[in-house]
């Protein structure tokens, strides 16, 4: 971050800046993300999110029995 | 120079004291590039350690198989990949959190669980495939990877483990700056410039048309190009270097200029892969690639070759091992800042060390399944990839969160493309990969 200073306290020549590593820097103030809890979520964006979950469980489970085929565990290579 | 001190909060740790110093400088766009040199890093490490070892196979094999035919398909992603990260660095600036964390707070403990839990899987799995690949390098180079690959798995142990972000990030620029000699590698190998334009600007088929093993080869590259690690990354990577909201165009500017980067780096890959199919050579991986380009160039670039993969694989497994180090602090509630020294990050740093000792130790084993966990990253990646960016695309959406860091109309019609495409492609290439048989291996 940039910070214009004030000549008047600095007594430094105008136009002069301070730039400021974000490490170095005052912790700056963020959204209070615990204060606000879960996010509030429509009937079809839950239903949307049940749908994912479903989906990535059936290609998990999928792609598992798939590996497991290929390593030869059910007697054959796929 | 002005220094003084404050207390300040670091990543779940009560209170840390920092000094405040800065550097007064005249003119405004001294200030401009000072202050972007101070912001770069985040952006452009996740976009170069994008180009992993998984990366440079795709890319070189694309270019081995199909020349230049598919280089537009790498150009077109630059949007895409820009797009999605650009979302994680408004994110992580405003919230000042890692993904993880978000995930956690805004879905509730399940979906906080699932996503961590799909993460912690793939990119372990991925990470063997980074040392696979630096055990299939030395292996070419003649040095016994018995050696090598305890040697850079204590090398990526050693950068992370001084306490000092700047450090850390400091080294893996330094790297990622090496993976512009892919520009000369490029350029030495004498490539057909205005065959290259072409390929970039002119969609085409290439010979033989849309073949399965085409499709599957493109699914590949966007799954390399877009990855879920990323989003887990950078977040935290911002959460970590305390990024300012003043920061938020340097932070994109940063992200861009690693987007271009990898994006060519990729290309040059291409251009490799070409060479070698253009002398005859038929591919069977990126090391035997390097040997084969050796044998009609010189040694420098069979070398400089090798050298990139392990670089590539050194780059994504620091990446990766620690998106999985802060999403793993983030959801427990630990102290996880590169900021912290050891003693007062155990937890964070344990993660980190077991993720690498792990993935280098499993492919030291003889006769290990390395081929059947290259397939697994692959699919489970793509799998997981739309899904992730669906999460993303909900807390970008959300206004009590964000505010005017929320996404516009305009973004969230560019994302909803990208997320049906993704999708369209993780369905194909599950499909694929779980039922080979399903489509027909003739030209369409």
């Amino acid at each position: 971050m940039a910070t214009m200073l004030n000549p008047m306290k600095t007594k430094k020549p105008t136009n002069c800046f301070v730039v400021i590593h974000p490490l170095d820097d005052l912790p700056e103030e963020k959204v209070d993300t615990e204060g606000l809890g879960p996010m509030a979520m429509t009937t079809s964006v839950r239903i949307s999110l049940l749908s994912l979950r479903a989906y990535l469980v059936l290609m998990m489970l999928l792609v598992f029995y798939h590996v497991m085929g290929m390593a030869g565990l059910f007697g054959h290579r796929g | 120079m002005s220094n003084r001190t404050v207390v300040a909060p670091a990543s779940g740790v009560e209170t840390e004291v920092v000094p405040v110093r800065g550097r007064v400088v005249k003119s405004k766009w001294t200030r401009d590039l000072l202050t972007f040199l101070m912001v770069v890093g985040p952006g452009l490490i996740v976009m170069v350690a994008d180009n992993d070892a998984g990366a440079v196979s795709t890319y070189s094999q694309a270019g081995a198989q199909y020349g230049t035919h598919l280089l537009w398909v790498v150009l077109l992603l630059l949007p895409v990949t820009y797009f999605i990260q650009e979302m994680v660095v408004r994110l992580g600036i405003a919230t000042g959190k890692g993904h993880a964390a978000m995930i956690y707070q805004r879905f509730g403990n399940w979906w906080g669980l699932f996503s961590l839990v799909d993460l912690e899987l793939v990119n372990f799995l991925t990470l063997v495939t980074e040392f696979a690949a630096i055990d299939l390098a030395l292996n070419k180079m003649g040095v016994d990877p018995r050696i090598g690959v305890p040697l850079a798995a204590a090398g990526l142990v050693l950068i992370v483990v001084t306490g000092s972000y700047r450090r850390w990030e400091r080294t893996v620029v330094l790297l990622c700056l090496l993976d512009l000699v892919w520009f000369a590698v490029a350029f030495g190998l004498r490539p057909p410039v205005g065959q290259i334009v072409r390929g970039a600007l002119v969609p085409s088929m290439p010979a033989g048309g849309l073949t399965p093993d085409l499709m599957f080869l493109v699914i590949a590259i966007v799954g390399t190009t877009v990855a879920p690690w990323q989003l887990f990354f950078q977040q935290s990577s911002i959460a970590d270097k305390r990024l300012r909201f003043a920061d938020v165009k340097w932070a994109r500017l940063d992200t861009l200029m690693g987007a271009c980067i990898t994006i060519t780096v990729a290309g040059c890959m291409m251009i490799a892969g070409h060479a070698s199919r253009v002398h005859g050579f038929t591919f069977t991986d990126p090391a035997q690639m390097a040997v084969d380009i050796g044998s009609f160039t010189s040694g420098f670039f069979k070398n400089a070759i090798l050298l990139l993969m392990i670089n590539a694989a050194v780059l994504g497994t620091t990446a990766i091992s620690l998106s999985s180090a802060w999403a793993y602090g983030e959801v427990r509630g630990w102290p996880h800042s590169l900021q912290l020294p050891v003693r007062k990050a155990p937890g964070f740093y344990v993660v980190y060390v077991v993720s690498v000792g792990a993935a280098a130790g499993l492919v030291l084993i003889p006769r290990a399944p390395l081929q059947l966990i290259i397939l697994g990253v692959q699919v489970l990646a793509g799998v997981m990839l739309p899904s992730a960016i669906i999460f993303l695309q909900l807390l970008l959406n959300d206004k009590e969160l964000l505010g005017e860091y929320a996404n516009k109309p305009w973004n969230n019609w560019v994302n909803w493309t990208i997320i049906i495409v993704l999708f369209a492609l993780s369905l194909i290439l599950a499909a694929q990969v779980a039922a080979p048989n399903l489509f027909p291996t003739g030209t369409a």
